[in-house]
């Protein structure tokens, strides 16, 4: 039977999940990596390369080597968010069909759920490899401020790669489901979420096994992206000053700063101060290149970077407004995604908050977990609901709240295509796995705690385990890594399980040892909501809302229209997404088109429109002519999105036909087939 | 097929409910009691816990949910209860579909008569015709007296924005 798996779909990486025999583990691609670039790169063959072997290419070829298309799926032509990427992306993005995007590389035009299609295909055939079963049915993440076109798009990427999307989820969500609840019998918790390229703040009560989420908000501008960009801003002007070069006029030059101001970024996470040198960027006499250096302290990056986390602040502002609750309510503040790494986020959350942010599962791989987990439970063919367990997560992504000396985190690998030289690190770049993989798999042995469980999963009775917030604060509290905080006390109390002898399986999926028989933990029920408000166009251009943002979902709304003229047999209503009460300054999502009337005396037809929102979090509209009592067909144009199944279908056929590029050995699984469709 | 016959039975009686009575709360319930009952109405009829279901049970089982949604989204909001509460005493079980959030947004400040705005005697002529046919709905006829206001006072901008909201309100299907 097909497998039901977990994908967090990101701006940077994407990570594929899934649930086996009750634990919740990553899926790694043949070289270990668990985090595979959301990268396509296009061959001058018009073959493809996805992932890893994508992302070299995006110094030797930008043009054809697409990223980020997470910031552009689902968004208009026209869009301010398109038309603002469009100058600094190295690729082309043209206009499309109904007002679309598309990206057109190596002579041919892609929209962008074909881009993202073939980066969930590549992540559906990683896990079809190591698995060694067919995946045919997915849970997918979104950022929880994503509307509805960007959901409906990211689901449309789903089936193109052929994929059954069980639920388009949001990514909060899902790190809260992976975490589960805690002891207490009622909780308040915050999710932070800081990616690669969107920031969302979700909070959820827990109580027993329901998750119900109070309110969200989130910027889908803003992300550990960013600061990178800021970090290469600084560098193009040390460039400027010290050798009068110019590297903002350079794309390929400011490319190569993007990467090495990543690589700088997460070694500050671990450092003090970081020293690069860099001898291919800076051309010199006669073809020579001149040798630049370039030093960053923390300090210096944080201070960048203040303005930036300093807005998420105002995001969480607003969802604990919206939940009507204070930031000392809170129970529980989980922070999730790649940027969180940075330990002044760990400081500013705790300062906003008042409490320690948890930091408990590996934050680039929690929302994959829980978004398989979900996939658990919506998969029909393995269970009943309501007779799940909740599954536990696999030990490998567990981190102890991240430990802060620097034996325990390697420096990370130089970004490739970059003769780096770091002075913190003398010893040569070798090929390794990523570092975030490394630092979870070796944390066990670098440990100086060897007595430490390493399984973590939530206790079933209560007070065995230590409270895990008072771990997080003990690291959080650590301050600055240099100064080696003492080891966390190892938790009192009667000797629990012992860890499994020997070194972990770090890519089994085998269940941990067997645990002390206890009462299954029921099924947990995620109530969802909506992010943002929807709203028909009234007259003065006013926008008239409907559904309120942070209502659960799936909810529906009726509204009656009627007819302005004597004899009219069409009505059209114009909707938007978003909070503003002018309709412009909201997101359009499109019109619904009511057809078909039968003519009568102006307002005596009465059509009660039905706007539906479903647990995806997309919009569906019905309609019926109240006076006579039948169906109307109502049609919703959406903006720029091709979602009818025959071109869904097309789609599908060309994405199976589209030739996979030969790529030393990343996935060996398959090749292409001559003729396949 | 018994749980597909109590659904249906539970669906055709939620028209005949109150709020209160498809939460199974009662009217003093405090904001705790309304939030756990609906937690307990989610794990009966949320969507998600009939996966493995009939097509059939799912579908009874989501028209439902909405309903809940819908009950609790009103019940949750102590200024949208307090107004299904006055609503509830009149008879009505459903608060109408014009209300929404607490921070509904406040109906556009009653617009200053184009009488007013209009300056000349000939413009406040047009413009008082203008005004009652809007009253009484007849945008296009208003529209003629208001062209003929503009010509009389062509520096009256207040007035030419007035009247651009009109064309737009005429190019719009009135809802």
């Amino acid at each position: 039977m097909a497998l039901a798996v977990g994908i967090d779909l990101g701006t940077t990486n994407t990570v594929i999940a899934a649930v086996r025999n009750g634990v919740a583990a990553t899926i790694p691609g043949p070289q270990g990596r668990r985090l595979i670039p959301s990268i396509v790169s296009f061959l001058p063959s018009g073959a493809r390369l996805v992932g890893p072997a994508g992302t070299e290419r995006r110094l030797m070829d930008p043009a054809n080597t697409i990223y980020s298309v997470k910031r552009l799926i689902g968004r208009a032509w026209e869009s301010p968010e398109v038309q603002q990427a469009r100058p600094k992306l190295p690729f082309e993005l043209r206009e499309g069909p109904k007002g679309g995007t598309v990206i057109a590389a190596r002579g041919e035009t892609f929209s962008l759920p074909e881009i993202s299609a073939f980066i969930l295909g590549h992540a559906k055939a990683v896990a079809e490899a190591h698995v060694g079963e067919p995946v045919g049915r997915a849970v997918i993440t979104v950022p929880a401020n994503f509307n509805d076109l960007q959901r409906a798009a990211t689901k449309t990427a789903g089936r193109i790669a052929g994929l059954e999307v069980l639920r388009i989820l949001n990514e909060p969500t899902a790190a809260a489901l992976a975490y589960g609840p805690q002891d207490k019998a009622h909780e308040r918790i915050a999710v932070y979420d800081l990616g690669g390229g969107t920031f969302d703040v979700t909070l959820l009560d827990l109580a027993g096994n329901v998750f119900e989420v109070l309110a969200t908000a989130g910027d889908t501008a803003l992300g550990g992206d960013d600061v990178d960009l800021i970090v290469a801003e600084r560098m193009a002007d040390d460039l400027l000053a010290k050798h009068r070069f110019d590297a903002r006029a350079e794309p390929t030059a400011f490319g190569k700063l993007r990467i090495l101001a990543e690589h700088v970024k997460r070694e500050l996470s671990t450092q003090e101060e970081h020293v690069v040198s860099v001898d291919d960027i800076v051309p010199g006499l006669g073809g020579t290149r001149v040798a630049w250096q370039f030093r960053m302290t923390r300090s210096d990056l944080e201070w960048a970077a203040l303005t930036l986390i300093e807005r998420t602040f105002k995001v969480c502002g607003h969802a604990l407004e919206a939940a009507g609750c204070e930031p000392a309510e809170l129970d529980r503040i989980i922070l999730v995604g790649g940027a969180t790494r940075m330990p002044m986020v760990a400081r500013k959350v705790e300062q906003f908050f008042g409490r320690a942010p948890v930091v408990r599962i590996n934050p680039d791989e929690v929302v994959a977990l829980g978004a398989a987990i979900q996939a658990a439970l919506l998969d029909k063919t393995k269970q009943r609901a309501g007779m799940v367990e909740h599954p536990r997560i696999a030990e490998e992504s567990v981190v102890e709240p991240l430990p802060a000396t620097d034996e325990a985190r390697p420096p990370s690998e130089p970004p490739p295509g970059l003769p780096v030289v770091s002075k913190k690190d003398p010893r040569p770049p070798s090929p390794r796995p990523p570092p975030v993989a490394q630092v979870v798999a070796r944390a066990p042995f670098l440990s100086p705690r060897p007595t430490k469980p390493l399984v973590f999963e939530i206790p079933e009775t209560r007070a065995v385990l230590p409270r895990t917030t008072q771990l997080g604060a003990a690291v959080a509290r650590g301050g600055a890594p240099s100064q080696r905080p003492a080891p966390p006390p190892l938790p009192s109390g009667p000797p629990r399980r012992s860890p499994p002898s020997g070194p972990p399986p770090l890519l089994s999926f085998e269940a941990p040892p067997a645990l002390a028989p206890s009462a299954p933990r029921p099924a947990p029920l995620l109530i969802d909501v909506t992010p943002l408000s929807l709203g028909v166009e009234t007259v003065g251009g006013f926008c008239d809302r409907l559904i309120d943002a942070n209502t659960p979902v799936p909810c529906d709304r009726t509204r009656t229209f009627t007819t302005a003229s004597s004899g009219q047999t069409t009505v059209t209503v114009r909707v938007a997404q978003g909070e503003s009460k002018r309709f412009e300054e909201n997101t359009f999502l499109g019109e619904v088109e009511l057809s078909g009337l039968t003519p009568a005396p102006r307002g005596e037809t009465k059509i009660a429109v039905t706007f539906v929102i479903d647990p995806d979090g997309i919009l569906d509209v019905k309609a019926r002519d109240d006076s006579t009592g039948r169906e109307q067909t109502a049609r919703l144009q959406l903006v720029g999105a091709q979602t009818s199944p025959a071109e869904v279908e097309e789609m599908r056929a060309r994405h199976a036909a589209h030739p996979i590029g030969e790529s030393a050995g990343v996935l060996p699984a398959r090749r292409p087939i001559a003729g396949e469709a | 097929m018994a749980t597909t016959d109590a659904l249906t039975l539970f669906l055709q009686s939620l028209p005949k409910r109150s709020y209160y009575e498809i939460l199974r709360v009662p009217r003093t319930a405090k904001a705790r009691e309304v939030k756990s009952a609906f937690h307990g109405f989610s794990l009966l009829y949320h969507p998600d816990r009939h996966v493995g279901a009939s097509d059939e049970v799912v579908r009874l089982a989501a028209e439902i949910y909405k309903r809940g949604v819908e009950a609790y989204a009103c019940l949750s909001r102590p200024p949208l209860r307090e107004r299904y509460d006055r609503a509830l005493e009149d008879g009505k079980l459903r608060l109408d579909a014009s209300a929404v959030a607490e921070d509904l947004p406040a109906p556009p400040p009653p617009m200053r008569t184009l009488e007013t705005i209009a300056t000349t005697p000939r413009g406040k002529q047009h413009a008082l015709k203008a005004d009652r046919l809007i009253a009484i709905g007849k945008l296009d006829d208003a529209r003629v007296q208001l062209v003929s206001a503009c010509q009389c006072e062509p520096y009256n901008g207040e007035l030419a924005e007035r009247l651009q909201a009109l064309y737009e309100a005429l190019a719009l299907e009135p809802l």
